[in-house]
């Protein structure tokens, strides 16, 4: 099966600030990556890289299937306004914005699909109900219902655990789980190892000027951590007094 | 009151510029750009001003003059907020001080020539045919650009960052909208004046900011209050002759702020509407509604 991306010695920075370089890796279909690092190592700078909003430093990404239409997207929750006047399920609708005839709503197929991801999402009671009554958990779903309404092969997720609750994790990342078994790829920033192990099968970590693209086992050792500017020593110390680092779906 | 033609014109302007600036209005209120506004209607004053010192007080150099002015400072405001370290606040606000204070230089210059009442006040009562056909004009292409931009916009204001992420060219729609804000406040201008132009784009969408739990609500209640404050503002200004039509316009629209405060579901109204707390907020449901 091809690959959905394929990255080539990618550097990636600012003008006076080279956040990485020598980057080369393939997406496939399938995938689950858990983008790694500490704060300003360039992760959300990674995925809006992947959106096309910024440009690397050198280097090139190449799309073997041409690039998709529609890239899913769920950005940072900071970056929302959450006093829009609007109801959630307008919120999902969004999702097939790019699809709507310009004068018309929207179609009996794809209000089927805004109903079923509201569903899978879990807040079908919640779609009438103005945005900002809802909680942070609950919006984070509504976001998760648009990426699933925006049915592209590839989808970014920048910190999507953030400010959410046990069981919305859990819920979100059976949803992950489901995506990954379709055969789309998932490129995630995630903070909390526990996530990355259990849902992901890849890892690119990033920090102190490299990044490094592997499997979880290869990927998450404590020294590389350390190195990367991940974990402090000590951190790292109790890591490796700790249970043993052991992905448990696979680390293919 | 009606059979007086004076009246009947300021009634048909005034329609016809609610039915413009209230969606404007709006998205100025949704956008966080409400101040913006306020400072663009001040920096279209030296174009307008020079407009009037080369080619008189009419409608074509009020609209030459008062465009290159108004998308002058909306360009460079943008450019300043993308390459220097300035935001996009601090950049406009510079920027129009600087025009008003070029402005105000260019009036006094101008001196008695300028009709300073009309200026700062608009001429409603006095308005004239191309004046009515600028409204019209204005009208006309706003209503057809919301036509098109609605969606986008909607989407750019909810979650801009989402937005940037599913166009090619995000910078259509905030630059589009900024033209029409500049178009709205020229066509406001000739009716309200430069120091009222903001009024009827803004309170009436503040106002129905509070009532509205959706954007058609939104939209919808803003062009009522708008028709309501220039049809009472008016009417009011017929009936005591020494009030200026402008300022009871927008006293009217202030009123109608004032209430929707203190009755609104969204205001203090909600302690009326609902005594318990809801998850996550304080609102009611079944306020104005509508769909996207």
């Amino acid at each position: 099966m091809s690959a959905i991306l394929q990255i080539h010695n990618l550097a990636l920075g600012y003008p006076t600030l080279t956040l990485f370089r020598q980057l080369s890796f393939s997406i496939e279909p399938g995938t689950t990556v858990a983008v790694l690092g500490a704060n300003g190592s360039g992760k959300s700078t990674f995925i809006k890289l992947l959106l096309g909003l910024v440009s690397p430093l050198s280097g090139e990404l190449h799309w073997p299937r041409g690039r998709p239409a529609e890239i899913g997207y769920l950005a940072q929750m900071a970056e929302f306004d959450r006093r829009f006047p609007i109801r959630v399920r307008d919120l999902v609708s969004m999702g097939a914005w790019q699809r709507f005839d310009l004068w018309s709503g929207l179609n009996r197929s794809k209000r089927c699909r805004v109903g079923a991801a509201l569903e899978d999402a879990g807040i079908q009671a919640l779609a009438d109900r103005p945005l900002h009554t809802l909680s942070g958990g609950q919006l984070q779903r509504a976001l998760f219902a648009r990426v699933m309404v925006q049915d592209s092969p590839l989808i970014l997720l920048d910190e999507p655990f953030d400010g959410v609750d046990q069981s919305t994790e859990e819920h979100l990342l059976s949803i992950i789980q489901r995506w990954r078994s379709e055969g789309r790829a998932v490129v995630m920033v995630v903070h909390d190892l526990s996530s990355v192990l259990d849902h992901c099968n890849k890892v690119l970590l990033l920090g102190n000027g490299e990044a490094t693209y592997g499997t979880v086992e290869s990927v998450l050792t404590a020294d590389r951590l350390v190195a990367q500017g991940y974990f402090s020593v000590s951190q790292a110390a109790w890591m490796l007094s700790g249970p043993e680092v052991k992905p448990v779906n696979g680390g293919v | 009151m009606s059979s007086f033609a004076f009246m009947q014109r300021a009634f048909v302007a005034t329609t016809v510029l609610s039915f413009s600036v209230a969606p404007v209005g709006a998205f100025l209120v949704l956008r966080r750009l409400s101040l913006a506004g306020e400072a663009m209607a001040h920096a279209i004053t030296p174009g307008i001003v020079i407009g009037f010192a080369l080619a008189g007080l009419s409608v074509t150099s009020l609209l030459v003059g008062g465009l290159i002015a108004g998308v002058g400072v909306a360009a460079l405001a943008s450019l300043l907020a993308r390459r220097t370290i300035l935001r996009s606040d601090a950049s406009l606000a510079s920027l129009y001080l600087i025009a008003l204070a070029l402005g105000i230089f260019l009036l006094s210059a101008a001196g008695s020539a300028v009709p300073l009442q009309s200026f700062l006040f608009g001429s409603i009562l006095g308005i004239d045919d191309p004046s009515l056909i600028l409204l019209g004009s204005v009208a006309t292409v706003t209503l057809v650009s919301f036509a098109v931009l609605l969606r986008p916009l909607i989407i750019s204001t909810c979650d801009p960052v989402f937005f940037e992420s599913q166009t090619r060219r995000p910078w259509l729609v905030e630059q589009g909208f900024m033209l029409l804000l500049v178009l709205n406040l020229l066509a406001a201008f000739k009716t309200l004046g430069t120091l009222m132009a903001v009024g009827l784009m803004i309170l009436p969408a503040t106002a129905a900011r509070y009532w509205a739990h959706t954007i058609t609500g939104q939209l919808w209640l803003g062009l009522v209050f708008a028709l309501s404050s220039c049809w009472v503002g008016l009417t009011l200004s017929f009936l005591f002759p020494e009030t200026p039509s402008g300022p009871a316009i927008v006293l009217v629209a202030g009123c109608l702020f004032l209430v929707s405060v203190l009755l609104g579901p969204l205001g203090f109204g909600s302690q009326i509407y609902s005594p318990s707390r809801g998850e996550g907020g304080n609102v009611p449901q079944g306020a104005a509604g509508g769909r996207m």
